[in-house]
């Protein structure tokens, strides 16, 4: 099956051209790095939480798109805790996860096609200089964007396969052969992508 | 105009998968059948240089596969046997407009081709849909245009009527009738290459009946033992 994290809306967000998103992402990244001050990251947070949950997602779909990276980054701050203390786990925290909620905004609102159209823009420049083929970066992100739902409705799939079958779920079990058929599947679709003359020039 | 092997043939290790063969497709309908793993969609892929022959050569329309692959991919357009595998865009009118990119053409040049050719094969009511929301008949439909709308010379499908139910047949086969292209179509679906000016018949990597489609689909059901 087919998905795509695109959300169709026609929120302020979704409006708002690709190129100011990933500009504002790029910056945010920068800026968050260099402050610590949970009175400028709680209400980051927040309003980045706001921004999220205000694009019609619902609830369940909504957490469940963080919820693996939500995991991580709680690890992390468990080990920062443990290492440095409380404030600088807080900070952590807040400061990815607004990082996360803001990424994961633009990409709810945002098209793979523009995104790959904007993409390849911008590193035109880069391209003029000989040191990459812009259309072929943003195929390979556009690809990556793609393919996050499609490799979670496998590896759901593998876990459906594992109980109709009886058997246990363990990782090997689990993750070869998803690994196999995304690989398999990827050759497929590169022969597709080829087959279609996306890459001719 | 015409698809040319010169004692082409595959092998992927030490496995043959096509045997040498040498011949000329100039019929603007070729149905190629077989049983799986007959070598069917190897020769195929030999035709649009998604496989390249190990030995000989192939060439369409004056083209070599292997020294003008990327022209070639231009003159043959290829439908996957599962239509999903092709649809990189997860929106119609995205996936559509997907194989104009990089053509230098505008983005208003990009969406004038993509609503002709909705148009053409009467999906237009499909262009905002999502892919994975499509019929069966839908997808395959949405595949061929994918692949019309950057003007190739030949088509070859894959299998085109796998798993679509009698109406949809109908829909794609008589959405493939009404194409311009030469064509040429793998399948398993003996009716959709019945009518066909030539049928070529494959077994163990071989050809080993080509000619018209009433003697082959006999020759076939014989090979078959049923």
């Amino acid at each position: 099956m087919l998905r795509s994290l695109y959300i169709e809306g026609n929120t302020p967000f979704h409006r708002l051209p690709v190129r100011v998103k990933l500009i504002t992402l790029m910056t945010a990244s920068i800026a968050l790095f260099f402050v610590s001050s949970l009175q400028i990251l709680v209400p980051t947070f927040v309003t980045t939480l706001c921004l999220y949950l205000a694009l019609g997602l619902p609830w369940r779909e909504a957490f469940g798109r963080i919820g693996w990276i939500a995991f991580a980054i709680a690890i992390v701050a468990l080990a920062t805790w443990y290492f440095n203390g409380l404030h600088e786990a807080l900070a952590l925290t807040f400061r990815l996860m607004a990082l996360v909620l803001l990424a994961a905004a633009i990409t709810a609102t945002t098209t793979i096609s523009a995104f790959m159209d904007e993409i390849t823009v911008m590193l035109q420049p880069l391209e003029r200089l000989g040191l990459m083929r812009a259309a072929d970066v943003s195929l390979a992100l556009g690809l990556v964007l793609r393919f996050v739902p499609e490799i979670l409705d496998r590896y759901e799939n593998i876990r459906e396969a594992h109980r109709a079958r009886g058997l246990p779920i363990r990782p090997l079990t689990l993750f070869v052969p998803l690994i196999i058929l995304t690989l398999k599947d990827a050759d497929t679709i590169a022969m597709a992508i080829d087959a279609r003359g996306f890459r001719r020039q | 105009m015409a698809i040319q092997f010169t004692d082409s043939s595959v092998r992927f290790g030490q496995k043959t998968a096509l045997h040498p063969l040498s011949l000329t497709l100039a019929e603007r309908r070729i149905g190629i059948i077989g049983l799986n793993g007959s070598g069917k969609t190897t020769f195929a892929r030999l035709i649009n240089g998604l496989v390249k022959p190990t030995e000989g050569r192939v060439t369409v329309n004056g083209l070599d596969t292997v020294a003008d692959d990327r022209a070639v991919l231009g003159e043959a357009g290829f439908i996957f046997q599962n239509p999903q595998h092709q649809l990189i865009m997860p929106i119609v009118r995205e996936d559509i407009a997907f194989g104009l990119k990089n053509r230098g053409l505008t983005n208003a040049e990009i969406a004038a081709k993509t609503n002709a050719v909705l148009a053409r094969f009467s999906v237009s009511h499909l262009a905002g849909r999502r892919v994975h929301e499509l019929s069966g008949g839908e997808t395959q439909l949405v595949a061929i245009a994918s692949v019309v709308v950057t003007g190739p010379k030949i088509l070859i499908l894959d299998e085109p009527t796998n798993q679509l139910d009698l109406k949809n047949r109908r829909l794609v086969a008589a959405t493939i009738d009404g194409l311009e292209q030469q064509v040429l179509v793998i399948s398993h679906d003996l009716g959709l290459v019945d009518g066909f000016e030539r049928v070529l018949l494959f077994h163990e990597g071989q050809l080993i009946a080509d000619g018209q489609a009433d003697d082959t689909i006999r020759r076939y059901h014989e090979v078959a033992g049923c």
